[in-house]
């Protein structure tokens, strides 16, 4: 699983049915680089969440029908020294 | 799979039900690496260096089948130096 930060909420509305309504994230790695989840806890933006990947994306969903490859598992408690990291690259 | 050295652990009240309260530890390749997060099928504490699978291997050795990890630790490395990897 990866350490990932919830950027914002994602919109789409024109979707496969099998994606069904699952709530959507924009999410950012420590690095800057950008992917997007499917979200059954409610993360809200700023938050540090672990995601799972691959096949396990889909059992981590309420119904493991769903289409995705990245599911948020939980949110982190306590994630500090990685958040400075994130802030000084956004400034630069 | 894959020689990896645990971290610390990390708290997530807020998870989904298929998780339970299966402990979850920060691991890296190697001190200073990319970190990951893994599911804890052995106890492990902090320092010590594990072997991690992945895929549906991982998901099998968390207890289940159908349990949602990528990642997780099936076993304590007795002996290994760090510095030769």
């Amino acid at each position: 699983m990866e350490i990932l930060r919830v950027v914002d909420e994602l919109v789409c509305t024109r979707r496969v049915p099998g994606m069904q309504l699952s709530a959507l994230r924009v999410l950012e790695n420590a690095q800057g680089a950008l992917s997007v989840a499917t979200d059954p806890v409610g993360a809200p933006p700023g938050k540090w969440v672990f995601v799972t990947a691959g096949s396990a994306a889909r059992l981590a969903m309420k119904d493991a029908t769903t289409i995705t490859d990245l599911t948020i598992c939980g949110i982190i408690d306590r994630w500090e020294e990685e958040a400075g990291k994130i802030g000084a690259m956004q400034n630069s | 799979m894959k020689i990896m050295r645990v971290e610390k652990t990390l708290v997530s009240t807020n998870r989904i039900d298929a998780f339970g309260h299966r402990p979850l530890l920060v691991v890296q390749d190697k001190p200073g690496g990319p970190r990951s997060v893994a599911v804890d099928a052995v106890g492990c504490v902090p320092g010590d260096w594990v072997l991690c699978v992945g895929s549906s291997a991982a998901r099998d050795a968390a207890g289940a089948k159908d349990f949602p990890s990528d990642l997780t630790i099936v076993g304590i490395i007795d002996r290994w130096d760090g510095e030769k990897s």
